[in-house]
């Protein structure tokens, strides 16, 4: 077993939310350990000033001496986990600055989060998993070129996909909504298979990802299973052709969305999920549904309409329904609905998790939600930049994984198949 | 003998001294050490578990961020059980239990909001203020029925 | 979540922080030793961790507060000794309530000459602690009278 990842803490008020295991269970799932930096009263005093964020709380004014500590190089860590409580705003100030701070002056890789009681380490999993995969597979992620034949499968909340790569081409591809997970997972990868004219003995790695990847990496024997932070950011980059210098990656998905900032081709930093599903592509979905068309139809079909007739604004998926009833019932077109359900996505991830994030352009789009036009052109408007769909971007994760699990082939040529 | 809650409730000075002059302190660590002490679910470091701040919805509001709400199920029962209260009111670095500052804010509020004898006073900065600061606390809890 | 069983039930655990010129840390230690009786003791940087049934963690507080009975300080813990929620060692940093004693370690020598200084002394004779000072910008009045008291 290797040396677990040194995830060094800065927070205020996990202990008393309750969630301090929450979180130590979630760094040894992924071979982390969390840990808090050693300094002293009179570090604290000093760095407190030097920073010059006055904040009142004095377990804040520890985490900004204990970061300083950090990047000053006085204490050693792996990455840096941030966490304060939710709907406090002293600590969400302190938060996003120090998250600043350390990838501004640091080479550390920094996640923050905040938390309620209701917290849970399943919920910070995918995030640790990221957040160490970052700081200790550094060499798996430098990988710009496919090789071999290898598949990736990517499990998600809404659809299933996989995809099936030989030496830097797609050669099969495969698609469907996920009911049972594992039938959902050799349903794509059959489909995969078959466009490809292979078997699934030819493949000499395999990648997961997705909330089903444990389930379906187990299944399928796979060589990698990763979260799909990593993944769909090495995806993004790989299909757009950006892998060098920075990029933000936004994917807004069937349970939660993402936004990264990749610098090439590592993960920088990230939010994921934390909205409602006001703002999901699940709202898109239902708007689909009630404008009579199908999914697929909802871009075209915003593209046609003017967003700002109808107000439409809400993070939550039962407001913002209501709104989309109200309006139509008012007399709204089709095309306008369309176009404000879109705007309202594009709005919530804008407000709630960009802010986040340090936007550098390209601004990369994937995700079944990116083939929305609508949204994309959304997004690009609020934005104020041209928003890049990158070819296959629906496949993102699946292409992601089929990508990095190239670096699984053995080189002897051993590999049994699967 | 009172009960008299300490502020910051994590002081070895106010703690020696309500002990010394005859009184029991009412502090983090009698509150700490209630949760270390009784069996239940383990949730560690503090044996808080995410039930306290949902106790501590007694004291602050759903909307109140969680850390105040569990640090509120720490004080809220000292709050209600002291007979008096003395509070430093310049503790800036007492950190931990008395490391959120909005908890600490309505902590001194409920405090005061109660009919009981309390002392308010500031850490001495040099000898002449340490000899006031003493007497001042001494006199204090001496009143309130201390030994002398 | 998994079942938790306390270790020490019944037990309290108190800090004696030596702060003195005359007995150090390992003095307290040695006589806390003397007179533990089933007391379990442990020393730190700063002087001992006693824990045990109240009664007799405050026969052995008692007997070694006579060293030095204004330069030995006593407070509530909540844990017993070592244990590793709390400890340095397992934590990787101090936990933070540790820097809340750092502080008031600065504040103890005061506080000791306040303790000798009062030990006889008419209360009421001492001047109140004077109140925070307010942050308010000196009135017209004050600063025309200083100007006036001024030597030309």
């Amino acid at each position: 077993m290797t040396a677990p990842v040194r995830i060094a803490q800065l927070s205020c008020g996990a202990d008393y939310s309750g969630v301090q295991e929450e979180i130590n269970t979630a760094a040894r799932s992924v071979n982390g350990e969390i840990f808090f930096p050693d300094i002293a009263l009179k570090d604290i005093v000093r760095d407190f000033d030097k920073f010059g964020l006055e904040v009142r709380s004095p377990d804040l004014k520890l985490a900004i001496a204990r970061a300083m500590a950090l990047v000053e190089g006085r204490v050693d860590a792996d990455a840096v986990f941030i966490a304060t409580c939710f709907r406090c705003a002293e600590a969400a100030i302190v938060r996003n600055e120090l998250r600043r701070y350390i990838l501004e002056h640091s080479k550390l890789p920094v996640v923050s989060y905040s938390f309620t009681e209701r917290t849970t380490s399943g919920t910070l999993l995918t995030r640790m998993e990221a957040l160490t995969t970052i700081a200790r597979r550094r060499a798996l992620l430098a990988r710009e070129v496919q090789e071999g034949i290898t598949l990736g499968i990517d499990s998600g909340s809404s659809t299933t996909k996989a995809i099936l790569m030989k030496d830097n081409r797609i050669l099969g591809k495969g698609w469907m909504p996920t009911g049972e997970v594992l039938k959902s997972a050799h349903g794509v990868v059959d489909t995969a298979l078959a466009e490809a004219g292979m078997k699934l003995s030819d493949v000499q790695a395999i990648g997961t990802t997705g909330y089903g990847r444990f389930l379906v990496g187990k299944e399928f024997k796979a060589d990698l299973v990763q979260e799909e932070l990593t993944v769909n950011s090495k995806g993004a980059v790989y299909l757009a052709d950006r892998q060098h210098g920075p990029a933000t990656v936004i994917d807004i998905g069937g349970m939660d969305n993402k936004a990264i900032t990749v610098m090439d081709g590592i993960p920088g930093t990230f939010t994921m999920g934390g909205i409602c599903a006001g703002a999901s592509g699940r709202f898109l979905e239902m708007t689909a549904k009630r404008l009579g068309v199908d999914i697929t139809e909802l871009g075209p079909l915003a593209m046609k309409g003017m967003g700002n007739r109808v107000p439409m604004n809400s993070y939550c998926i039962v407001f913002g329904t209501q709104s989309l009833v109200n309006a139509l019932a008012a007399g709204s077109t089709r095309e306008d609905v369309a176009a404000a359900a879109c705007h309202s996505v594009a709005e919530q991830v804008f407000e709630q998790q960009l802010q986040e994030v340090d936007i550098k352009e390209p601004v990369l789009m994937v995700g079944g939600t990116s083939l929305i036009e609508g949204l994309v052109h959304a997004m690009g408007e609020l934005l104020k930049i041209k928003v890049v769909v990158p070819p296959h971007s629906q496949y993102i994760g699946a292409v992601g994984s089929a990508l990095l699990a190239s670096g699984f082939i053995k080189k002897d040529g051993t590999d049994a198949g699967h | 003998m009172a009960k008299v809650f300490i502020y910051p409730a994590t002081s070895l000075i106010l703690s020696d001294m309500v002990t010394r002059f005859g009184h029991k302190p009412l502090g983090s660590a009698i509150a700490i050490r209630e949760r270390v002490q009784t069996p239940g679910l383990e949730s560690p470091p503090l044996q808080i578990t995410p039930e306290e701040p949902k106790k501590g919805l007694a004291w602050a509001a759903v909307e109140v961020p969680a850390g105040v709400r569990g640090r509120m199920s720490l004080y809220g029962p000292m709050v209600e059980e002291c007979d008096a209260a003395i509070i430093i009111n310049n503790a800036d670095l007492a950190f931990g239990c008395m490391g959120c500052a909005r908890t600490n804010e309505l902590v001194k509020f409920l405090l005061r909001q109660k009919e009981m004898p309390r002392l308010e006073l500031e850490y001495p900065k040099n000898e002449a203020e340490g000899v006031q600061f003493v007497a001042a606390i001494k006199k204090f809890l001496t009143e309130i029925g201390g030994k002398k | 979540m998994t079942e938790y069983k306390p270790a020490y039930p019944g037990t309290v655990t108190r800090y004696v922080v030596v702060e003195s010129y005359t007995v150090t840390p390992a003095d307290v230690a040695i006589r806390a030793y003397e007179v533990a009786k089933g007391v379990m003791i442990k020393e730190n940087c700063f002087g001992l961790i006693v824990m045990g049934k109240e009664e007799d963690v405050d026969r052995v507080i008692a007997e070694v507060r006579k060293m030095d009975p204004t330069h030995i300080f006593v407070k509530d813990r909540g844990f017993p000794p070592g244990d590793a929620r709390r400890c340095r060692a397992t934590l990787g940093g101090a936990r933070p309530g540790f820097h809340g004693i750092e502080f008031e370690m600065g504040i103890l020598p005061y506080i000791s000459n306040g303790l000798e200084k009062t030990e006889n002394l008419d209360l009421s004779a001492v001047p109140a602690p004077a109140p925070a000072a307010p942050e308010r910008r000196l009135d017209v009045y004050t600063l025309k009278k200083m100007i006036d008291a001024q030597e030309p």
